[in-house]
């Protein structure tokens, strides 16, 4: 059976999974969101980047329904959320930032209760997911840590078998071991042919799971584009060790290079954009030694940041 | 699963989290109406109290329902009919509609539900069922303490005008959840919803109680859903039907205008 028939995709296989044109979204004069376009590919982990207050979450909640989008459109599974909810929802699994339980439900009362309006449920699966994250599903939501909570979320969220994974912030209150154990749970969906939608401010996390990113900044969309592809919009910082007194002259003339240091045969700076007129003008200069350090998506998301401001 | 189940999870999940409450109003109801007809020896044909209340302002005995007090009728009317008991549901109506809409909402509680494949109208009109039932299990409750107090303390009523004076003061109890209902549809805001339901509540019984008093409002005295549910003294007289469908029909009216402004809005979240 093939990944999208086993998903039940059926005709609208080939749509994405989310797409989002224009998306508008203001509380009175607070513009929450300012026009955010964005597409995931099915069978993808996208990464949805940004701060506290990007309107992450505003945007998430637009994608079901909870909000009301003040413009633009939303389209879900090929399906718009605010028409065909119903639908829509039932092939999205979704973790809210903000996690309030039932405060007096066992966790395995409250998997109980989301599964029978979800229409069903694995137990097998659920004891095995209970048993990967370390989880207590007799205990009431309230003798749980934060952390146990958002675990029970989790379990809810891949117990589900949706199609598209609505994460936001999944990994707030997880300890490392958790944080690893949700990644390799992030990977199997991806490889049933899920699609994950992971929303964080924890650049590593994302780094490390997702295919595509959009880096979201006081509601609007500041880039996108894949990790590697992010990475490399990033400034790198080069060290050369000159025979001789750097040519700073010549060097200070190449465009997208920022001097950070010049003292006595060293030369530190700051690159952005292609390497290569770097390398012809050291080509011409007697070099002992260099060193070019290879920029992370943490570099690569403040200098957005700062672009961007 | 079918959609039968969906349901069914939808009104039994409410009770799950008041069930506390529900005991807790049960008890309340249970005492009021025992310890109240536990005296009915000491007052009955009392001679003595009748004088004593004659010597009240006429409007004020009719505004605490206390004319007629050494009679079955008019002692179960001062002691509990008359304020106490449609009191009681009038609150436990407006907080059961808050605990299980507006407040559910503003703690983020919600959120988690709302992301499942359910409408918001089914959503919300399970929840409006399930604090329906509430009062609807308060008032058989409150029928078997008063039957089973009545026939312990020997207090002769007919049973009819006790269902009849139950059924208005639960329906009194189901127009203010309603109202809280609505309140929460289109606001979301508890603080709001328990503000404004109890004390429209309040306002209502004053409205019934004190307009009497003077000629100017008499007349206005209608406006209040007390007056409509017990204006007929419907332990004496058996109780008009438009009286039940004045206040179950805007009940209905305003849960509708709660569920369909919910609908419409925002979900706010924590």
């Amino acid at each position: 059976m093939s990944v999208s028939s086993a998903l039940g995709a059926g005709p609208d296989g080939e749509l994405p999974a989310l797409q989002i044109s224009g998306l508008v979204k203001d509380y009175g004069r607070v513009h929450a969101v300012q026009g955010i376009d964005l597409e995931v590919r099915r069978g993808e982990v996208f990464g949805f980047l940004g701060p506290n207050g990007a309107g992450k979450t505003t945007t998430i909640r637009c994608i079901l329904d909870l909000l009301r989008p003040t413009a633009g459109r939303i389209e879900v599974l090929g399906l718009d959320p605010r028409r065909d909810g119903v639908a829509v929802r039932a092939r999205i699994a979704y973790v809210p930032g903000e996690l309030r339980l039932p405060e007096r439900q066992t966790g395995r009362q409250l998997v109980g209760s989301i599964a029978r309006l979800r229409g069903g449920l694995d137990a097998s699966r659920a004891r095995e997911l209970a048993e990967r994250l370390g989880l207590d599903l007799s205990r009431r939501m309230r003798e749980l840590s934060s952390g146990n909570r958002r675990k029970v979320a989790l379990l809810l969220a891949f117990l589900s078998n949706a199609e598209l994974l609505v994460l936001d912030e999944p990994t707030n209150g997880l300890d490392p071991l958790m944080q690893h154990e949700f990644l390799r749970l992030v990977r199997e969906e991806r490889e049933a042919g899920r699609t994950i939608f992971l929303s964080s401010h924890v650049l590593s996390e994302v780094q490390r799971a997702a295919d595509r990113v959009a880096v979201l900044r006081a509601g609007r969309i500041v880039a996108s584009g894949t990790v590697d592809e992010l990475r490399g919009r990033a400034r790198q910082r080069v060290d050369v060790w000159f025979s001789n007194k750097p040519p700073t002259e010549e060097l200070a003339a190449l465009p997208g290079l920022e001097a950070q240091l010049v003292e006595g045969r060293h030369f530190a700076a700051l690159l952005s954009g292609p390497i290569q007129p770097l390398l012809e003008i050291l080509a011409r200069n007697p070099v002992v030694s260099m060193l070019v350090e290879e920029p992370d998506l943490e570099e690569a998301f403040l200098d957005l940041y700062q672009a961007a401001s | 699963m079918s959609s039968v189940g969906r349901w069914a999870e939808l009104v039994v999940g409410p009770f799950r989290s008041s069930w506390r409450a529900g005991v807790g109003w049960t008890i309340a109801f249970v005492l009021i109406v025992l310890s109240t007809v536990a005296f009915w020896p000491a007052f009955k044909g009392s001679t003595a109290l009748a004088a004593a209340f004659q010597a009240l302002p006429k409007g004020m005995i009719e505004a605490f329902g206390l004319q007629d007090f050494a009679s079955p009728a008019g002692y179960l009317r001062g002691g509990l009919y008359e304020l106490i008991v449609p009191l009681m549901f009038a609150a436990a109506g407006v907080l059961f509609a808050n605990s299980a809409t507006a407040a559910e909402e503003d703690a983020g509680r919600l959120e988690l539900f709302l992301a499942q494949p359910v409408t918001r109208r089914a959503f919300l009109t399970a929840r409006t069922l399930a604090i329906s039932c509430w009062l609807g299990v308060l008032a058989i409750v409150v029928l078997a303490s008063q039957l089973a107090s009545d026939a312990a303390f020997d207090l002769e009523i007919a049973d009819d005008r006790i269902i009849s004076t139950i059924v208005l003061c639960a329906l009194l109890g189901q127009f203010y959840a309603g109202l809280a209902i609505a309140l929460a549809g289109v606001l979301g805001r508890p603080g709001l919803v328990l503000s404004v339901g109890l004390g429209l509540a309040l306002v209502g019984y004053l409205v019934a109680a004190l307009f009497p008093l003077s000629d100017v409002l008499a007349p206005w005295r209608q406006i209040s859903p007390w007056a409509w549910a017990l204006g007929g003294d419907p332990l004496v007289n058996a109780a008009e039907p438009w009286r039940y469908a004045a206040l179950a029909g805007p009940a209905l009216v305003l849960a509708l205008v709660g569920i369909a402004a919910f609908e419409r809005r925002d979900v706010r979240s924590a």
